[in-house]
């Protein structure tokens, strides 16, 4: 990055723009406060309608839709706020939030469908689709589409082909009877047989027809169909694994793909696949059917992966079958199989080999269907994969393991050129290890002597009793490390840990909320967690084991070690609850409100487009409120009255005070008891911490000088560069403290959910390697006080969110102290190592150089 | 003998949920999606508590619950509904309603005031 860009990005990207126009810093702060308001409103009916559906109430569809218009209301209100404060500088979010909007309402009223395509591709499947195309199918789409994996090529016909269909054929009656004579046989058997020669309409014949083309041009002439099902349920909570009829073979016109068509739509009546749904609490005549055509892979060698091994109680190994020819053979148990147990990292080391006896294969025939073939004598013994292979097949199976967050069933196949193709994946439903399990572990406490951790602390934000190894995130520990299954312990809840929820087994963290981001996602992945017990990181250490146990009436306990007898008695009925399938379908609308996919806001991915939730819009919304706060703060002082600071250290500033900051009646020199700012007042308690501030700045040479003025030089030309502006609960710091440029951007009030600390650095008069070190330093520093950090050249910017107002003074205190600190640092930062020291020796309040 | 429940909800998923959470407590639990089948299933045999919805299609819950104390005096009716008004709920309470819940019901509170219903009233009593 070039220095004049560098500034450009110090001064904020409209900075620009904002020099010469008049920014009037108060009516933004009124803005800014407006849209806080606004999404705590949201938030709070979010967290309202998680908690109603989480399975403790029981509630119906006026609920929802009650509760539903009210937030659409509230984030209208919010967008028209913000776009107020952004003068529509964000003119794409309206748009995203009318489709998000759309798409509920659909959801919450069947009856006003838009767009129903009978007929979608692989790759143009979107997570809005996951009910048109089937799970099955969806699954497929999101291995390729969403991790890039290969699968087949192929197209869905949707639920609403089905619907067409049905219709079509004049079926509805007969299949909505059918409930009311408890699924006779004979009743099912015209059902199946009508379907057999049902018609289709001409539109769709010609859609497949096209659809049939690409398909035949992309597979260069050797096409061989697989027709198979992918019920709206399929894959989502149960299999429904072997229980509707798969079509292999098929050739690629039109009137066979129909045809199979026809065989897979009549097995959703076959009695032992009613007699499955009705087993599961499905009304069965309610249940649509969409199916997947794809293109059959002609495998050298196929199999299944379990990405858990059921047989390894630990659970830190794989296990993968596998056989000559196509996966039926593996699947349909119709020859011996290889079976691999792999490492469930990498390298990912084989384990165990045992290798079957292959005597037969399951070939594609010339005349469609399969054929059985003998595996040559010399061939079945061999094994069926090579090291590199099982490799590269488990990487791809941890893959999909990990976006799922859940052990994963799937089938894969290797084609002629010895790539793997994934062909299906489905969540792996594993049995806990029965009861005998439990009395092998010797070393395991006998239940009731764990000795307590923690007892009755905290906010308990979503409920249960679970065990794991406890995982502190903290500067030194990275989110990226964080191990499947562990409880995740930290200082302040964060946004960031979104990434880690689905496979953390539950969340403790010293301050936090029952409204923030956090606690709205934990709920919606239903991991325990408790906020706001003020000293977790300090009870428990990471690495051990611990068991939480936390009641919905608020009371907690944390033990050391796992105790089974707590750990087991809980989850039942939300199992059982989330097996229903009314449950789901209710639920399913929280997937457009409550997930939150825009987790870092120094990424790319932090744009409108990317906002799939509602959630998302309000952490983009209030981002870039704040953004724009800073930024006007930035260039408010032309035109407010100035007055001067008047107090140690700080003697050269000037101030604006926008409501409260300042005592009334308060001169043009200020003096530190004139300070109404809580957030200023706790930045100068830290400057002026004993040590913090030295007077000896350390030796600075000629050539790191001249830098530094050639650095900061521009800035200071253009901006009123050492300015506060200030309110009884904000702050917007700029100073220049020897050749370093700081901001400081701080909103503090009793609610968490409204507080920020925003912090930037750019530093000069050093040469690169000092300011790559000081860099990495402070970033170790605001890491530990909870900042998310992002690292461009020498510029650090960090933001904090969703603190406590003590907590957020008390970092705002130690910001003053590192402003103090970073004053003399250069010089002494002779290697990477003396840093990292530096770095230590702040945290643990030692000052000396 | 374990206590038995009834569920009247026209809403499945209010019976589903219903269901699981108090079989989970030791409860017998039956539901239905309609009033009609369900008072035919409480002339042939008493229940201990029944759980109802307000309003309903064909019959309302304050029907359900005057033919409940009709047919089993002793069966106590608690009422659940997303109309939570003043004037039903005095309705409800002078035809003896055992407790009254608006939608969505706290599945813990549900379940205590059951627990409260099925104390013998002799022994409620001082």
């Amino acid at each position: 990055m070039t220095i004049l860009k560098k500034m450009r990005s110090l001064l904020g990207r409209y900075g620009n723009q904002l020099q010469d126009r008049h920014v009037n810093i108060r009516s933004v702060f009124q803005g800014y406060k407006k849209i806080l308001d606004d999404n705590n409103h949201a938030l709070k009916i979010i967290n309202d309608m998680s908690e109603k559906m989480s399975g403790g109430y029981l509630f119906d569809i006026a609920y929802i839709r009650e509760a539903y218009s009210e937030l659409a209301t509230a984030m209208r209100d919010c967008l028209a706020d913000f776009n107020r404060l952004t003068e529509g500088q964000y003119p794409q979010l309206e748009p995203v939030f009318n489709n998000i909007d759309s798409h509920i309402r659909e959801l919450l009223n069947p009856q006003t469908k838009t767009a129903r395509r009978r007929l979608i591709s692989f790759d143009n499947i979107l997570p809005e689709s996951a009910k048109e195309v089937g799970g099955k199918n969806y699954h497929l789409s999101q291995v390729k589409n969403a991790l890039g994996l290969a699968v087949p090529e192929g197209f869905v016909l949707t639920v609403h082909a089905y619907d067409d269909f049905i219709r079509y054929n004049h079926l509805d009656e007969s299949i909505t009877g059918l409930e009311d004579h408890e699924y006779d046989p004979g009743m099912l058997a015209e059902v199946r047989n009508r379907i057999m020669e049902g018609g289709f309409g001409s539109s769709l014949k010609s859609e497949v027809g096209e659809a049939l083309g690409r398909l035949r041009e992309e597979c260069e002439g050797a096409c061989h169909l697989a027709v198979r099902s992918s019920g709206e349920e399929e894959d989502e909570v149960f299999s429904f694994a072997g229980q509707f009829e798969t079509v292999l073979n098929v050739f690629p016109d039109v009137d066979s793909v129909l045809d199979a068509y026809r065989r897979v739509i009549a097995s959703l009546f076959s009695e032992e696949a009613i007699a499955y749904q009705l087993n599961l609490n499905y009304s069965p005549a309610g249940m649509r059917m969409a199916v997947g055509v794809i293109v059959m892979v002609d495998a050298v060698a196929s199999g299944v992966v379990y990405t858990v091994n059921p047989m390894d109680k630990n659970q830190q190994s794989m296990l993968i079958n596998s056989a000559w020819g196509l996966g039926t053979s593996v699947v349909d148990n119709l020859t011996e199989a290889d079976t691999f147990i792999i490492r469930k990292k990498p390298p990912f080391e084989t384990e165990e080999v045992r290798l079957g006896k292959k005597d037969t294969m399951m070939v594609m025939a010339a005349a469609g269907g399969l054929e059985k073939r003998e595996v040559p004598a010399d061939r079945q013994r061999l094994p069926s994969l090579n090291a590199e292979q099982l490799a590269e097949l488990s990487r791809q199976a941890l893959k999909i393991e990990n976006f799922y967050h859940k052990p994963q069933d799937i089938e894969w196949a290797l084609d002629r050129s010895g790539r793997v193709v994934i062909l299906q994946s489905r969540h792996l439903r594993i049995q806990e290890p029965a009861g005998e399990d439990t009395t092998e572990t010797v070393d395991a406490q006998p239940p009731g002597e764990h000795p307590v951790l923690m007892l009755d602390q905290g906010i308990v934000v979503y409920p249960g009793a679970v065990g794991g190894r406890a995982f502190i995130v903290d500067e030194s520990a990275a989110l990226a490390d964080f191990p499947w299954g562990a409880i995740l312990v930290a200082r302040n809840d964060s946004p960031q840990f979104v990434r880690v929820m689905p496979y953390a087994t539950a969340i403790i963290t010293d301050s936090g909320n029952a409204t923030s981001h956090m606690a709205s996602v934990s709920r919606e992945f239903r991991v325990p967690t408790v906020v706001n017990t003020g000293n977790a990181t300090d009870v428990i250490k990471h690495g051990e084991d611990i068991t939480l146990k936390a009641d919905e009436d608020g009371g907690m306990v944390v033990y050391q070690g796992m105790d089974k007898e707590i750990i087991g008695r809980h989850h039942d009925s939300f199992i059982k609850l989330e097996e229903l399938f009314e449950f789901r379908r209710k639920k399913y609308i929280m997937k457009f409100i409550t997930p939150l996919n825009l987790v870092n806001p120094f990424t790319d991915e932090f744009v409108p487009e990317r906002c799939r939730t509602i959630h998302d819009i309000l952490r983009f919304i209030h981002e870039k409120s704040m953004q724009k706060l800073i930024d006007s703060s930035r260039f408010a002082g032309r035109q407010a009255s100035l007055k001067r600071l008047d107090i140690p250290l700080l003697e050269d500033i000037h101030v604006i005070d926008i409501g409260g900051g300042l005592k009334p009646g308060t001169d043009k020199m200020v003096s530190m008891g004139q300070v109404k700012s809580a957030p200023l007042r706790a930045v100068i308690a830290g400057m002026a911490y004993p040590g913090a501030w030295r007077q000896n700045v350390g030796n600075v040479s000629l050539s790191d000088l001249m830098t530094a003025s050639m650095r900061t030089g521009d800035i200071m030309g253009s901006v009123q560069v050492n300015l506060a502006v200030i309110s009884r609960r904000y702050l917007n710091l700029a100073v220049r403290f020897g050749y370093h440029f700081t901001i400081v951007d701080a909103f503090v009030d009793t609610n968490p959910l409204n507080n920020h600390i925003y912090f930037r650095f750019l530093g000069g008069a050093a040469a690169v390697t000092k300011r790559v070190r000081r860099v990495h330093m402070l970033e170790i520093i605001l890491r530990h006080f909870g900042f998310v950090t992002e690292i461009n050249g020498d510029l650090i910017t960090g933001v904090v969110t969703n603190v406590s107002e003590a907590e957020a003074l008390r970092i705002l205190d130690q910001v003053g102290r590192l402003m103090a600190y970073t004053r003399q640092l250069d010089a002494p930062l002779t290697s990477e190592a003396v840093a990292d020291e530096y770095a230590r020796r702040f945290i643990n309040g030692d000052y000396t150089m | 003998m374990s206590h038995r429940i009834m569920i009247i909800d026209d809403e499945k998923i209010v019976g589903d949920m219903a269901k699981i959470s108090l079989e989970e407590e030791g409860y017998e639990v039956e539901t239905f999606l309609n009033a009609a089948p369900a008072l035919k299933k409480l002339e042939e045999e008493p229940f201990d508590v029944v759980v109802t919805d307000l309003k309903m299609k064909n019959i309302d819950g304050l029907e359900v619950l005057r033919k409940v104390k009709k047919l089993h005096p002793s069966t106590k009716v608690i009422m659940i509904t997303a109309f939570a008004n003043l004037d039903v709920a005095i309705e409800a309470i002078k035809e003896d309603v055992f407790d009254f819940f608006p939608k969505p019901v706290r599945i813990k509170e549900l379940k205590e005031s059951i627990r409260k219903a099925l104390i013998p009233d002799d022994q409620t009593k001082p």
